[in-house]
């Protein structure tokens, strides 16, 4: 990582947020519930014509299932390692003012927001493209996993998709939904890994 | 965050399925060991865990993700260039991951 990185490793007990900052890109870690205000701030611009915010959101079901809440858990340094990879190469990409992105970890409620993204570009098209590209590529590589506990008791370890990070070849399973679908909620795509707590 | 392992151990961390397959989300193992043993190693303490978990996991080494070999011995070159875990070393088994 480039000298100008800063890291809080231990940080407040009333703030947990651990974060990567470098160049305009802004990422970070957090149990507390998602600002959006101050995530637009951190990529606001004299030279920005556009900001774009994404807010993921808990959805209440997955495939009719109802659930009761989500948590997500992450590998945290390696994790902002690598959303720091794809906010600075994004930026350079599309030539972005700042780029922000905050993942909540622990427990969710449904209907909160589990990730934020904000990005700033000189121009509109630049600033869209790169916050769709930046949840997807989120979605495929952070280290970061999410678990439904169901409302009828149980849970699932969800997967965002087969054949890449996280899945070896000749194991891919059927049913994965892939990229593309840019909703970026918390119980939409992929599909389960394993079940727990059905005893 | 994580403890420390024991002088001639690594520290092995199990995410997600991992974590729920061993009850564990962190263990100490000893050090050093061949990366090729490490699945074999696993699957002796957790019976199934290849096939349920590993085979489709990543594994990184110190944060780097690393390319896990087959548990076969290997000769003249590839031996030269075996990676081995040392003592020290943060492991990670990284299911396919679900952010958003």
């Amino acid at each position: 990582m480039a000298s100008q990185d800063q890291i809080n490793p231990s940080s407040a007990p009333d703030e947990p947020e651990t974060f990567l900052q470098q160049e305009g890109c802004y990422v970070a870690l957090t149990t507390s519930p998602l600002n959006l205000q101050s995530v637009t701030d951190r990529v606001r611009s004299p030279q920005a014509g556009a900001i774009v915010l994404f807010a993921g959101t808990t959805r209440d079901n997955f495939a009719g299932q109802p659930v009761k809440q989500l948590e997500y858990t992450a590998y945290e340094p390696l994790a902002l390692r690598t959303m720091m990879t794809i906010a600075s190469s994004l930026r350079a990409k599309h030539d972005l003012r700042g780029l922000a992105m905050v993942h909540r970890l622990g427990v969710v409620p449904i209907g909160e927001e589990s990730i934020l993204i904000a990005v700033s570009a000189p121009h509109r098209q630049a600033a869209w493209r790169a916050g769709e590209e930046a949840l997807e590529e989120c979605k495929e590589r952070v280290e970061v996993w999410k678990k439904e506990e169901f409302a009828h008791g149980g849970g699932v370890w969800r997967a965002n998709r087969d054949g890449k990070r996280g899945q070896r070849e000749g194991e891919s399973r059927e049913g994965g939904e892939g990229v593309g679908k840019g909703d970026g909620n918390g119980s939409s795509e992929g599909q389960g890994t394993e079940v727990d707590g059905q005893t | 965050m994580t403890p420390k392992p024991p002088k001639g151990h690594f520290n092995v961390l199990y995410f997600a399925s991992a974590g729920s397959y061993t009850t564990k989300n962190v263990e100490a193992l000893p050090a050093p060991l061949p990366l090729r043993k490490l699945f074999d190693t696993l699957e002796e303490r957790y019976k199934g865990i290849r096939a349920s978990v590993l085979n489709h996991s990543l594994v990184t080494i110190n944060l780097a993700y690393v390319d896990v070999p087959d548990g076969e011995q290997q000769d003249g070159e590839a031996a030269e260039q075996e990676i081995i875990i040392q003592e020290g070393d943060e492991v990670a088994i990284i299911p396919p991951v679900s952010s958003g």
